[in-house]
């Protein structure tokens, strides 16, 4: 159903760096961000209709209706492309046409002759001159983190296991450098 | 009243951005409380510079942009009454919230509507506003032409407006008086109003 772009055209999908393969390929596929070793696409001539779930980097081409869902990941709708649906992404570039909502943890790019209408809910949302946009965008970080949950950066996400790991670590450290009296 | 789309014969009015001195357009944004969240209607395109003055601020923006998606040729058409109230309502975004409006730019939009289109447009509008909402308008009024399509006003860092529309050719403006306007805006009362530089009346409603 997908086509593999085998080629090494990162030109189109520069807004979300680069997709060098992942080393561990398959390990923390549930935790981790997947990066194959080319961009997913959905050629022109692929019609979709129904749900749409991922775990790497896809391009949309084609015609696509129902949901999409690459929370961990980059979605690029092409000049091409046509989603009807609500689309969850890591970051949403769009070119072509979307009709649905656009959930993004990190950001929301439309492009100049881009067509988005449905609501927009990302901590960042840029629109450029030339694109047409119809709907509401959701900028109040408390709203948009009630919808999306609040960023979770590495060593934060769980203050208090973090913390326990932390002590548990300094008390190894602390156990190694002042071995048991007797053992010397 | 109908809107004239009759040919003028002038040099073009905006071959250059314009940037316009526009008191009450400022007046609204220093109203605008950073902690407090507010709901915006913009009437007009998207623009970044929009956004990026409403990023600091706990804002939701509604953007309708009606000229693009066919709204002025769907209103001014329509044959006037309730229906003609529910196709406005056709023409605003879909809502994230339920919060209800607070400021609603219209930029020149009014100049392109019927006054029964634009009475629909409004009263749409109102329907979704809080009691107190503003709207900001410029309307022709000294100017006897206006450009065949709304503008696409952009702030700039200095505080001022500058119209973005791409040059053509004119058409004779309804300049619309305050009396009509003021029986035209569907329940927003004319607040204050100045003329600029450029022979628009710049207005402020409240609802």
């Amino acid at each position: 159903m997908f086509e593999r772009n085998k080629k090494e055209d990162h030109s189109e999908s520069q807004d979300f760096g680069s997709s060098e393969p992942e080393k561990t390929f398959g390990a923390n596929r549930k935790s981790k961000p997947r990066k194959s070793d080319g961009l997913a696409t959905i050629g022109r001539s692929i019609q979709i209709s129904g749900d749409l779930r991922g775990d790497e980097d896809l391009r949309i081409e084609g015609d696509v209706s129902g949901t999409v869902e690459l929370r961990n990941n980059a979605l690029t709708i092409g000049k091409e492309g046509m989603v009807h649906a609500d689309v969850y992404a890591r970051s949403i570039a769009v070119d072509g046409e979307t009709r649905g909502d656009l959930y993004a943890t990190e950001r929301v790019s439309v492009h100049v002759n881009a067509r988005v209408q449905g609501n927009i809910i990302s901590p960042r949302v840029s629109i450029e001159e030339g694109a047409h946009f119809k709907g509401s965008i959701e900028m109040d970080q408390a709203a948009v983190e009630k919808v999306l949950g609040k960023p979770a950066p590495e060593n934060k996400a769980k203050p208090e296991a973090a913390k326990a790991a932390a002590q548990k670590s300094a008390k190894e450290s602390s156990s190694n450098l002042n071995p048991p009296a007797g053992t010397a | 009243m109908t809107v004239s789309l009759r040919r003028a014969h002038t040099e073009d009015l905006h071959d250059t951005p314009q940037a316009l001195h526009a008191p009450l357009f400022q007046n609204v944004l220093d109203k605008l409380e950073p902690s407090e969240r507010s709901v915006l209607l913009d009437l007009g395109a998207a623009s970044t510079d929009m956004l990026a003055l409403f990023s600091e601020s706990r804002c939701c923006v509604e953007i309708a942009d009606v000229a693009h998606f066919g709204g002025c040729e769907l209103l001014n058409s329509a044959e006037p009454g309730p229906i003609l109230v529910e196709i406005a309502e056709t023409l605003l975004p879909e809502r994230v919230t339920h919060d209800p409006v607070d400021i609603v730019f219209c930029w020149d939009l009014p100049n392109y509507l019927t006054l029964p289109a634009l009475k629909a447009l409004m009263q749409a509008i109102g329907q979704r506003s809080r009691e107190g909402a503003v709207a900001h308008a410029l309307v022709y009024y000294a100017e006897r032409n206006m450009p065949t399509l709304p503008g696409r006003f952009v702030p700039t860092e200095d505080g001022k407006l500058e119209n973005h529309a791409l040059p053509g050719e004119l058409v004779t403006a309804p300049r619309y008086s305050p009396e009509e306007l003021t029986d035209h805006m569907g329940g927003f009362a004319i607040d204050r109003a100045r003329l600029l530089s450029n022979g628009m009346q710049e207005f402020l409603f409240r609802y």
